[in-house]
């Protein structure tokens, strides 16, 4: 008796629980679209306020000079491989939905231990010729030590976030726009109209 | 087990998980719903949305600091944000607005909450006793308000321009606002008044075209710019026509040979009869002239710069001079003590006002020389040479005056056009010592005595208790109509609000 045999059901049954069964698979799908689990697998920062509690980690990081280089997962998650990222993300991203989902996220949200490690790696990673300094390590003995024994947070405290990031810290907010689009408004639409005689005299 | 058994524990077990899985479904959707209510805006914008109140519930922290432009406590060497009486502490330019407005009342500019306000009580405005009365054209409207896009987009532009001043007073209510600079919908900047793109458009330029960090300044020069009412547009008769003369240039000797090239004066100086013409204040055409704009710096940089509060960041919308907020302003470049860049800033300013008060008494005696020459008996043809020194030396004085934080925005074009116009003004004084001879009349005509404004009003021959007592007149009974009338079109307006709460 093969494993198959042991777990399908009986003749008379096999419809019954094959509605079952599909019944439940478009359960989870349907969640999987209400969810916008695919954005997940995105680097879009987007994704990262489909829950509002990210709100105002977003809005400080989009007023922030790190917008124009750096997205979330560009400081917090790990880029020394592809497994390792994607592993991350998955860890991180169940413990986010699982506290979300029971309404246990603190007012204000900060980093564990695992994500500030990251975090730290990354800012090593692009800032490396601000932090190394191969004369200093050649003859300050304690160089190296003086480097590593501490986050680059604790003395660049605003940086990208600011150091208020309660959920109510920040209100309503809209997004600048694409420079292209913003220049479609410069001049509204009832005033172009009025003003489009290209005069000649003044 | 009996299978029955296992038959039951299979079936409450599909039940446990199918009911946890619709529960995490129903959380997921419910949270979604949430997400609707959680950082949304308070209400929905509408395009002309004139009131700065209403925009305030959106955003409200960039209201809040744009309500501290009500604050008055900050005074600096030449402006500041109180209320100064510019006649008081300089007489001299009650004789060089003689015959004009300007010598009536003139004061320090005051922050932009207070623009409607400030235009209600200055003398200039006059005392109007209903539609169609008063001094002043509907154009001086333009720059008070957010109102104004609302209603040129309502009566159209020409006819905005067309009439009395009086004859909108009830329309205008909000001070210069959000509309002003903004679109509605996005935030993004925008123009909200015409002359600027039709200045552009008589350059070639496209306004379109404009960087945002240009539009930082740009929304700015919409009304801190040299202008003119032009009452001869073809097409436009009857209108006074609000332009920029930037067509040639924007140095002020371009707008200068704009203005002869069209024979155009604001008035004609009561005691000189000179053709007069009034700058008001070139500050973005000095400022472009400056050093700091050469380096990409905007309006906005130094006048609302950047500010944290609450974990945002934000454009602080309390518009001031940068010397109340140094450390925001100068400092984010110049890494110098906040004393040592006030001195600096100060010392232009300090030389240059000692250049231009040499100037303005230069400016005196030449009126007061011409205004003798006349009583004399000169004639047309004599005196049409002097008229035109003393036209283009007053129009480039007033040009290096009337735009605030000149003398620090563009310091050597400042001194530049200072020292043109001394040069001018003598040039007027010899042929007008030579004349004076020719006419026989020997030795000084005197300075005039006119070490107050009192003193020097008396001396132009303006009756301010008159003119007061119709200002009073008109603040009793026409401002309130005008008001009334206001909120009776504001209140059906209404509120569009966006959420339940």
């Amino acid at each position: 008796m093969s494993f198959l045999h042991k777990i399908l059901p009986p003749k008379e049954w096999q419809p019954v629980v094959a509605v079952l069964m599909g019944a439940i698979v478009a359960l989870g799908l349907y969640m999987v679209k209400a969810a916008n689990v695919t954005s997940y697998l995105s680097d879009d920062p987007k994704a990262c306020i489909n829950c509002h509690v990210m709100t105002t980690e977003y809005i400080t990081w989009q007023h922030s000079s790190h917008r124009e280089v750096a997205h979330c997962n560009d400081c917090h998650v790990p880029h020394d491989s592809f497994l390792k990222k994607y592993a991350f993300k998955a860890k991180d991203g169940l413990y986010h939905a699982t506290i979300y989902t029971l309404r246990a996220e603190p007012q204000a949200i900060i980093m564990h231990e695992a994500g500030q490690e990251v975090v730290q790696s990354n800012c090593i990673r692009c800032h490396k010729a601000q932090v190394t300094d191969a004369k200093s390590a050649s003859w300050v003995s304690s160089h190296m030590h003086d480097r590593l024994d501490r986050t680059c947070w604790e003395c660049h405290r605003e940086t990208p976030h600011g150091r208020v990031k309660s959920l109510s810290a920040v209100g309503y907010h809209v997004e600048p726009l694409p420079i292209k689009e913003q220049q479609e408004l410069f001049v509204p639409e009832w005033l172009e109209k009025a003003t489009e005689s290209k005069k000649s005299t003044p | 087990m009996s299978s029955r058994m296992k038959n039951w524990l299979l079936f409450a077990a599909t039940v446990v998980i199918v009911l946890l899985l619709s529960i995490l479904a129903n959380s997921i959707i419910n949270r979604k719903a949430e997400s609707q209510f959680a950082y949304q805006p308070q209400v929905s914008i509408n395009e002309h949305e004139p009131r700065n109140e209403i925009w305030g519930e959106n955003f409200p922290r960039q209201y809040q600091s744009f309500m501290r432009t009500r604050d008055t406590s900050f005074v600096s060497f030449m402006n500041g944000s109180k209320m100064r009486d510019a006649l008081e502490e300089d007489p001299n330019l009650v004789v060089l607005w003689a015959g004009y407005g300007f010598s009536k009342d003139y004061n320090q500019p005051r922050g932009h909450g207070y623009a409607v306000q400030d235009i209600y009580n200055t003398l200039r405005t006059g005392g109007p006793t209903g539609p169609g009365t008063g001094p002043m054209p509907s154009t001086c409207w333009t720059c008070k308000s957010p109102d104004v896009p609302r209603l040129m987009n309502e009566i159209g532009i020409k006819e905005f321009y067309t009439g009395k001043w009086a004859d909108i007073g009830a329309e205008i209510v909000n001070p210069i606002g959000c509309a002003d600079c903004h679109n509605p919908k996005t935030m993004s900047l925008q123009i909200s008044r015409p002359a600027l793109i039709e200045a552009f458009q008589s350059m070639g330029k496209d306004i379109n075209k404009a960087t945002h960090q240009e539009m930082r300044t740009l929304v700015c020069a919409q009304c801190h710019v040299e202008y003119y009412f032009n009452k001869n547009m073809p097409d436009k008769k009857g209108a006074q026509y609000l332009t920029f003369p930037w067509k040639d240039g924007t140095s002020v000797e371009a707008m200068e040979a704009y203005y002869d090239s069209m024979n155009f004066s604001d008035w004609t100086h009561s005691i000189s009869k000179t053709p007069m013409l009034k700058a008001q204040h070139p500050g973005y055409e000095l400022f472009m002239t400056g050093v700091h704009a050469a380096r990409g710096v905007s309006c906005a940089d130094c006048h609302m710069p950047y500010k944290a509060e609450g974990g945002q960041k934000f454009t602080d919308h309390h518009i001031r001079s940068p010397l109340d907020n140094v450390a925001n302003s100068c400092q984010v470049c110049h890494r110098q003590e906040k004393e040592a860049l006030i001195e600096d800033v100060y010392q232009r300013q300090k030389k240059i006002k000692k250049t231009q008060i040499a100037l303005e008494k230069l400016l005196v005696r030449a009126h007061v020389e011409a205004g003798k020459a006349w009583e004399l008996g000169a004639t047309e043809a004599q005196m049409k040479p002097i008229l035109q020194d003393i036209r283009h030396a007053q129009w480039r004085w007033d040009y290096s005056v009337a735009s605030h934080g000149g003398s620090f925005h563009s310091p050597v074009e400042v001194s530049r056009i200072v020292s043109t116009a001394t040069a001018i003004a003598q040039e007027a004084r010899i042929k007008l010592a030579r004349l004076l001879s020719e006419l026989g009349f020997k030795g000084e005509v005197p300075f005039p005595d006119i070490e107050t404004k009192e003193k020097a009003q008396r001396y132009v021959g303006l009756d301010m208790k008159k003119l007061e007592a119709e200002k009073e007149t008109f603040k009793e009974n026409i401002i309130p109509k005008w008001l009334e009338e206001a909120k009776k079109r504001e209140d059906q307006m209404g509120v569009d609000k966006v959420s339940m709460k």
